[in-house]
């Protein structure tokens, strides 16, 4: 029924005093407010309205009937994927964190439970989830303050409007390859029930009234993503020999001068990468002949990258992104 | 007749003014939700229903259906409905309806109605600001006739 079709409801003959004012204002339909969870399942909404007119001298006063009905309860769950952008994760890694928040969008208090699927379309690999983790109120993974979830025991219970940060673990399937991406999905979904959007469960609504599926049916669910970011190091070591002929002839008293090419490959990084090697038997070590490119490192345990100890040279590159390469020098002498 | 109407004049002097014993108008409230619904063919059906199943974003109808039983014309014919608490209020059925957003004691179309904010700002009065609406009829009701009066409103 539209406006114009409620006119013919109207039915006062007589000429409504306030038709001065009357103002186009009052027909146009307004934008409806934003309602989240709106009023509250239960409230009761009573309507009376009165009258007063004359009758000759004597001023009368009527009451309507009043009219009851009972705010029914609108069930509405959101997931949504809280994490700025996918989680680095590495092959192999377990306990990799995704954050979602779960929010309850009626106007009941409604108890949620919790599920994941980790084989979805459209990533690389599956993520193997270990465990859901309910945050105790902080929005940060602290195991062994926040709540490990168990269905059915400790099913998130939310008031209208309030939201719960939840943690997915799950560990990164070894074969997992650089720059790979795997998702898991996770699913809130009422106790009451789930189902199409306006599946309604008589008297099983917050304060007596019935519960009715809002637009996401009872459940919402969202996607997170977790990313590979792999990296990997090769090492290519070489010789050149000098004598004191000034020849390549490796002959007791030649210095050998050993190269080594740390060469990172992929997309991450690879922290505390530091390159040993010991002076093959036969050979002394050529003091202060350690460089890294071209920079010449001292031999004691000090503050640059390189030192000399128990035979062999350290040289400490600390963290190195994918794509770069180092170069190590130092020399030996034949005995 | 005269005699009769000398009797109901002094019948009702006795009572204190507002009595609510006068049965002679009526006035009964009915609420109704407002379905939208579209069809197989993609037709879009509007029904009103009885509001068995009511949630936050539903429309309300509110018809207020009055009817002059006595004998004698109802003058000054006034009918006020305070808004429930949970129900904004979406217009009334032709516009004639006099709105207050301070609990009554002040009337108007809403376009020259004011809210003070908490802060004590104001501002140009919104239609879920309405917490009354009213109708004020110039004409007397006459014996025996009825009438309806309809405002739209929605669960917040």
């Amino acid at each position: 029924m539209s406006f114009t079709d409620i006119s013919r409801f109207s039915g006062p003959k007589q000429t409504v005093g306030y038709a001065l004012l009357l103002g186009v204002s009052s027909l146009a339909m307004v934008p409806e407010a934003a309602l989240a969870a709106g009023t509250r399942a239960g409230t009761l909404i009573e309507n009376t309205a009165s009258a007063t007119y004359d009758v000759g001298p004597t001023q009368i006063s009527v009451d309507s009937n009043t009219n009851t009905v009972r705010v029914d309860e609108l069930i509405n769950a959101v997931v949504d994927w809280s994490d700025s952008a996918d989680v680095m994760t590495l092959p192999g890694s377990t306990g990799q964190v995704l954050a979602f928040s779960v929010t309850n969008n009626g106007n009941g208090e409604e108890s949620f439970s919790l599920s994941t699927i980790s084989t979805l379309g459209g990533d690389d690999y599956d993520p193997t989830v270990t465990s859901i983790v309910i945050d105790d109120g902080d929005g940060i993974y602290e195991p062994g303050q926040d709540t490990v979830y168990i269905p059915g025991t400790n099913d998130p219970v939310l008031l209208p409007d309030a939201s719960v940060t939840i943690f997915v673990l799950s560990t990164t399937p070894a074969g997992a390859g650089d720059g790979d991406r795997g998702g898991v999905q996770l699913i809130a979904a009422s106790r009451t029930g789930t189902g199409a959007p306006g599946t309604s469960f008589s008297g099983r609504g917050e304060g007596g009234g019935d519960a009715v599926l809002g637009t996401t049916g009872g459940d919402g669910s969202d996607d997170g993503f977790y990313s590979v970011s792999a990296a990997s190091v090769s090492l290519v070591k070489s010789a050149s020999v000098l004598n004191q002929f000034g020849n390549a002839n490796p002959i007791p008293g030649a210095t050998v001068t050993y190269t080594i090419v740390a060469t990172t490959t992929g997309s991450g990084s690879l922290a505390n990468l530091a390159i040993n090697d010991a002076v093959p038997t036969g050979t002394t070590y050529v003091p202060g002949s350690l460089r890294l490119g071209s920079t010449a490192l001292t031999d004691a345990a000090d503050a640059d990258a390189g030192r000399f100890a128990s035979n062999a040279i350290t040289v400490s590159l600390g963290t190195v992104p994918g794509g770069q390469s180092r170069t190590v020098t130092f020399q030996v002498t034949i005995n | 007749m005269l005699r009769n109407l000398f009797l109901f004049a002094a019948a009702t002097a006795a009572v204190p003014a507002f009595a609510q014993a006068d049965p002679s108008v009526s006035l009964a409230s009915d609420v109704m939700v407002e379905r939208t619904t579209v069809g197989p063919d993609g037709r879009t059906q509007v029904s009103l229903e009885e509001p068995s199943t009511v949630v936050p974003g539903d429309k309300l109808v509110f018809v207020l259906r009055y009817r002059n039983n006595g004998r004698q014309p109802a003058a000054d014919f006034v009918v006020t409905n305070p808004l429930p608490a949970a129900v904004a209020f979406q217009g009334s059925n032709d516009g004639s309806a006099q709105l207050s957003v301070d609990g009554g004691r002040s009337w108007g179309a809403i376009g020259d109605l004011m809210v003070t904010e908490g802060d004590g700002t104001r501002r140009a009065a919104r239609m879920e600001d309405v917490t009354h609406v009213r109708w004020t009829f110039a004409q007397p009701i006459p014996a025996g006739e009825a009438g309806r009066l309809m405002f739209r409103g929605v669960v917040r």
